[in-house]
């Protein structure tokens, strides 16, 4: 399974493009992988409003952080992180500084 | 990257209080990493009772015992030393700007490769190898 978390800031990505945007993430990893790979889960993380906060001050921005097979080559995997990013900018209409991706490996320790 | 999230009590802290230390926390881990200002992120999630979280950047759950927590994630590729530093700058914050004491007060700061993230369109670059463009948005 890959686990996808998305955290969001309150009043940023509205709920009735939420779904799309699930659908986007599933067709990034089609259109990288074709259909040769795990499922995919996603759990929503909000965070309310004064809550959040980017270089100091209140922030808009969304991050999907996810955790993928390991073996992927650097190619793909960038590959898969800008079809994501391209995906979820098409879907909500936000620029693409307003999102961040990452892609790590299952037995990466951190 | 980085990305700070602080677990607090319910109602334990002020919006002011909040935005202060997401304030101080940026100039905490530019001031000593030299990292774009735009680049640091911080949340505060208010949770009671719980003792763990999900490491953002590892395959484990944190888990902590005292009431405020702060879990960092950082590009990999700074010396331990320098992780270490950065920690230390942010509790100390954490606490002047709430008042808590430092004994409720504990973190880490996990890690991962910059080059499995990407950022306004573009993969992280490595610590210390930040384009001076990178520079242009800083608040």
């Amino acid at each position: 399974m890959i686990d996808i978390e998305i955290t969001i800031q309150e009043g940023c990505i509205p709920e009735e493009i939420r779904d799309a945007l699930v659908t986007s993430i599933n067709d990034a990893f089609d259109q990288t992988f074709g259909s040769n790979h795990e499922s995919i889960s996603i759990n929503w993380l909000q965070i309310p409003k004064g809550f959040g906060f980017r270089g100091g001050v209140p922030s808009t921005t969304s991050n999907v952080r996810g955790v993928i097979p390991d073996g992927c080559d650097q190619k793909t995997r960038e590959a898969l992180l800008s079809q994501i990013g391209e995906n979820w900018c098409s879907v909500s209409g936000v620029l693409e500084d307003e999102v961040i991706i990452s892609m790590r490996d299952r037995s990466w320790n951190g | 990257m980085p990305n700070y999230r602080c677990l607090i009590p319910k109602d334990a802290l002020s919006y002011d209080q909040r935005a202060r230390i997401a304030t101080a926390f940026t100039d905490v881990h530019c001031g000593i990493s030299a990292a774009p200002r735009n680049f640091v992120h911080v949340q505060f999630i208010e949770q009671d009772g719980n003792s763990q979280i999900s490491n953002t950047h590892g395959n484990s759950e944190i888990t902590f015992d005292t009431k405020y927590y702060i879990a960092g994630g950082n590009r990999a590729g700074r010396p331990p030393e320098v992780k270490d530093q950065i920690l230390v700058g942010l509790i100390e914050e954490f606490c002047r700007i709430s008042g808590v004491s430092r004994n409720d007060v504990s973190g880490h700061i996990s890690e991962g490769p910059a080059s499995w993230v990407m950022e306004g369109g573009h993969i992280l670059p490595e610590p210390g190898e930040e384009p001076p463009e990178w520079y242009q948005n800083d608040v």
